[in-house]
């Protein structure tokens, strides 16, 4: 019986291993880039996957580098990195009536970025209850695994890989944008939720093109959330 | 690095924890319990979907944005689309639109 549950739990976190192959388009390059951005700045390999160890939040983890480099207060570092990362609050509450109680979530939990929630947030409640454990360990294991090695190969190979390969840095990350889409396409359900995500997408990107990418998420959600309790549609009533 | 640099780093990287696991537990414990606290804030599942939303917007700016990769984006995105409207999966479509963009960006390189 053990034996069937650890072969059902492995079989469920290799699924999760496959599942979030698609996310490495965008975790490899935003990664290398953050192993070759944090080494001009002054730290070294090491340090750089410390930090992509323990931080483990992207947009944050370039503030901080950036932040350090340019002689700011360490405190304001810290404020500033706990800020941005503020959006992750609500991942946690948004999926946890699909995972099932363990002692193991407190550790685990480390592994919920933007990328890993939205995936969860689409396949979770597609699993059986009992593959949702091993698969959401094998999503965030890889993700987690992918993103210090590519900090490591950023920081001691990052110019080199680049200067090789220049179009490869631009075409992976397109992997994400093309992922994110086949998740909220499900949800344009109707015209209220078609506006609030296109009214969420649509200020995301401006925000991003405006130079706001580390409140972008936040702000352009709280935008379509406005939107959803603005505005309602009622259906047409017939004249005859 | 210096001592205080590492306190930077360890209290960011805990504090981040704490952002990610605290509601998360909090949550569980509020579905478990017998109060009749025992649904997720209506709030708190809209915002699910629109945070996802906000992901893809913020994705969408190319690495080195200019005519010919907001035009390879918008064409890998219909590619995306239309192969997820036929097979309703994540996979193929996420593959079909990474090709599609990469062979425009690829094509107008070799066509420069």
């Amino acid at each position: 019986m053990n034996q069937l549950t650890n072969s059902t739990s492995g079989r469920s976190t290799l699924r999760g291993v496959r599942e979030a192959i698609p996310l490495l388009g965008g975790y490899i390059p935003v990664s290398l880039s953050f192993g070759l951005v944090a080494t001009q700045a002054g730290f070294s390999t090491w340090e750089a996957a410390v930090i992509s160890l323990l931080i483990y939040a992207g947009a944050s983890q370039f503030l901080f580098v950036g932040m350090v480099a340019a002689g700011s207060p360490l405190w304001l570092v810290v404020v500033l990195t706990l800020l941005i990362n503020v959006r992750h609050v609500v991942y946690g509450p948004n999926i946890a009536a699909w995972l099932p109680r363990s002692r193991h979530w407190p550790w685990l939990m480390h592994g919920l970025t933007d990328q890993v929630f939205a995936l969860a947030h689409t396949r979770l409640p597609q699993l059986p209850e009992s593959e949702r454990f091993g698969w959401f360990l094998g999503v965030a294991l890889l993700a987690w695994g992918v993103w210090i090695v590519g900090t490591v190969v950023g920081a001691t190979a990052g110019e080199t890989l680049t200067a090789y390969w220049p179009l490869l840095g631009e075409i992976m990350p397109f992997a994400l944008p093309a992922l994110f889409l086949t998740m909220v396409a499900p949800r344009v359900t109707d015209k209220r939720w078609a506006l609030a995500l296109g009214c969420t997408i649509a200020s995301a990107l401006f925000f991003t093109l405006y130079g706001w990418s580390n409140v972008a998420i936040p702000l352009a959600a709280a935008c379509g959330a406005i939107s959803f309790y603005m505005v309602r549609f009622y259906p047409r009533k017939s004249t005859l | 690095m210096s001592t205080g640099l590492w306190l930077a780093v360890i209290a960011s990287a805990l504090g981040t924890l704490l952002i990610r696991v605290v509601p998360f537990l909090w949550m569980q414990r509020r579905l478990g319990s017998e109060t009749g606290l025992n649904s997720i804030p209506q709030w708190i599942s809209i915002l699910g979907p629109l945070m996802i939303a906000a992901v893809l917007g913020v994705s969408l700016v190319p690495v080195n944005p200019g005519v010919i990769s907001w035009v390879a984006t918008a064409i890998g995105l219909f590619v995306t689309l239309l192969v997820w409207l036929r097979v309703r999966t994540m996979g193929l479509p996420v593959a079909a639109g990474v090709a599609v963009f990469g062979l425009v960006l690829i094509g107008v390189a070799l066509a420069g």
